[in-house]
């Protein structure tokens, strides 16, 4: 029986190894293959180590003039910087609201903004938020994604705060009111101080996102390259005439481009781990 | 609700205020920027959509020209290519489900076991997970080109006996399409019947097991009905996300190879987006009238799915 069990759980490992290898090959493929130079990369792709190492390809990638790494950098720092601030700002609220406030259309409301998850309507409706825009005279440019960004409704992070807010006893808001601090003051000095783990998740999602944005951020800056994100300039660099001829350009973007969200990810682990599961189990 | 009104009517009563600086003032304030946002950003476009399906319109509204349903005609009995994408999304989501849910199952199956490391394999199969979909595009189209380190692992290992092209054809492209997107999506699956599994309580199994019953036999009568809800919710999510898909499909074959591995969502960006359609000028109402009739489908079907899984489980 013991013999039984220790084969079953060597096989066990065996099987969850295998899946692991499978999982980090292509990521460990990148990393290794953007220190090979581009004829390596073509020439030799069986082997996995690079056979003369060399860091040519991202001192390439910060000087290049068609793909400007500090500049894409800089672009999607402030980007997803902005994003994240709006959507744990918009989300909290929006949260705090639908978990506590009373008002005439409340669940009208959410029940308009959860519908949205299931209205898929394919991209079309870019041109009337461009109509949109011009009315507001907002040219299409990265800022102009910010703002429509802003107006848009986080819905899963909405839930996930509401969910939370939802734990906290309301006697602890009623407490807060009878020492004379309005709704909004609750929301503020007593409930988002609570919500402290939560926005953490909120934040890593939002910067998740954002950080790896490309459909939007391409659509906005197609008449201003200079406000590329770094995934933009990346998949620019990839339809373009010399996509072949830079593979060891786009491999070490492409690392540089994973490491932000390897990095939030290996210290916030928890944090994306709790939104993930509850998200799954509140559906 | 009852006691909702009565607090609202007492407030009004005992303080006499007026609306403005009231509670329910604040609360609107506070969720103001995404109602607008709705209205604005959502509930207008399908307006938008609505109106101009019934024009030939390219974008320049003093040519446009009233024609009733004839975008809606030609799109249902002439667009073959419309109908072919929907046959590639649903043979996506029909593949991919399936073979995604089950390994993944397995996968949470063996780490519920509470061994040593399952936390690190959790969190290392959610890696690709957390790249950007356009990374992971990148990534695949230099592994799976024809000088590749696949074709070369493949050949080296006798798996193939030369190399092949995988953008060439339709059936090898969706074959790296569903390889890539298990990969780049399993590991959030496993989470989520992860925080499915673990709301079974144990003793259940144990007395189980002491009834004789096997495991295929604990599976099927213990945990699958107890993870019913979660796992309904689990399919729902991976239904749209699959027949969604989209960014995926552009940056991994972008349709290709002529547009055979289109799905309804690429294809429509491929026709209309601009930075991503292939004409610079497209017709945008017969887009609107594409898009009215994609996004009722899609709804529909994850409305059917809901009905079918409540039956479903009413039958267990």
């Amino acid at each position: 029986m013991r013999k039984k069990q220790v084969i079953s759980n060597a096989v066990l490992y065996l099987f969850l190894i295998a899946v692991l290898i499978g999982t980090m090959f292509p990521l460990l493929y990148t990393v290794l293959a953007s220190f090979k130079s581009n004829a390596e990369i073509l020439t030799n792709p069986g082997s996995m180590l690079p056979k003369n190492p060399t860091v040519n390809n991202y001192v390439q990638a910060w000087t290049s003039d068609s793909f400007h790494v500090p500049t894409l950098l800089r672009n999607s720092v402030i980007y997803t910087l902005v994003n994240m601030f709006t959507t744990l700002l918009i989300s909290s609220m929006a949260g705090y609201v639908f978990a506590r406030g009373h008002f005439k259309f409340k669940k009208l409301i959410f029940y308009c903004f959860t519908a949205l998850m299931f209205i898929k309507t394919g991209g079309i409706t870019i041109y009337a938020t461009f109509k949109v825009l011009s009315a507001v005279h907002l040219d299409r440019s990265l800022f102009a994604l910010m703002v429509v960004h802003l107006f848009s409704i986080p819905i899963v992070n909405i839930y996930l705060i509401k969910g939370n807010v939802e734990t906290i006893p309301t006697a602890i808001d009623e407490a807060a009111k009878i020492d004379g601090c309005s709704f909004v003051g609750v929301f503020f000095k007593i409930i988002l101080p609570m919500l402290k783990p939560i926005l953490a998740t909120v934040a890593i999602l939002a910067f998740n996102s954002s950080w790896n944005d490309y459909l939007m951020p391409n659509i906005f800056t197609l008449t201003a390259p200079g406000q590329r994100t770094l995934i933009v300039g990346l998949m620019a660099l990839k339809s373009s005439g010399e996509s072949a001829a830079s593979w060891n350009l786009m491999l070490a973007g492409a690392s540089i481009a994973m490491l932000p969200v390897l990095v939030a990810f290996a210290f916030c682990n928890k944090y994306f781990v709790k939104g993930i599961a509850a998200g799954a189990v509140k559906g | 609700m009852v006691t909702e009104k009565n607090l609202a009517a007492s407030t009004v009563a005992i303080k006499k205020k007026k609306f403005i600086g009231s509670e329910a003032f604040w609360c609107y304030l506070m969720i103001a920027i995404p109602v607008i946002g709705f209205v604005v950003l959502h509930v207008y476009p399908i307006f938008w959509t609505f109106k101009w399906s019934f024009f030939s319109y390219y974008g320049v509204e003093s040519t446009a020209k009233f024609i009733v349903l004839d975008n809606f005609k030609t799109f249902f009995t002439q667009d073959f290519t419309y109908w072919k994408a929907w046959g590639n999304t649903l043979i996506f989501a029909l593949i991919k489900m399936p073979v995604e849910i089950t390994f993944a199952m397995l996968l949470a199956l063996a780490l519920n076991k509470k061994m040593k490391g399952a936390g690190m394999f959790r969190a290392m199969y959610f890696l690709p997970n957390i790249i950007s979909v356009a990374i992971v595009g990148l990534i695949l189209s230099n592994m799976f080109s024809y000088n590749g380190i696949i074709n070369n692992l493949f050949v080296k290992s006798g798996l193939l006996n030369e190399n092949i092209d995988w953008f060439a054809d339709k059936w090898h492209a969706f074959a790296m399409i569903i390889i890539g997107s298990v990969w780049s999506t399993f590991g959030v699956n496993v989470m989520y019947l992860l925080a499915a599994l673990a709301t079974v309580p144990e003793e259940l199994y144990e007395s189980a097991e002491i009834d004789g019953a096997s495991k295929m036999r604990r599976f099927f009568s213990i945990t699958l009905p107890l993870i019913a809800p979660v796992f309904q919710t689990i399919l729902l999510l991976s239904l749209i996300g699959s027949l969604s898909v989209n960014e995926y499909i552009i940056v991994l074959t972008n349709g290709g190879p002529h547009g055979q591995t289109n799905t309804v969502m690429s294809y429509l960006y491929t026709k209309f987006v601009p930075g991503f359609a292939d004409s610079a000028n497209p017709q945008l109402g017969y887009g609107c009238a594409m898009s009215l009739v994609t996004t009722i489908i899609v709804a529909c079907i994850a409305i059917f799915y809901n009905k079918f899984s409540n039956k479903m489980k009413n039958l267990y």
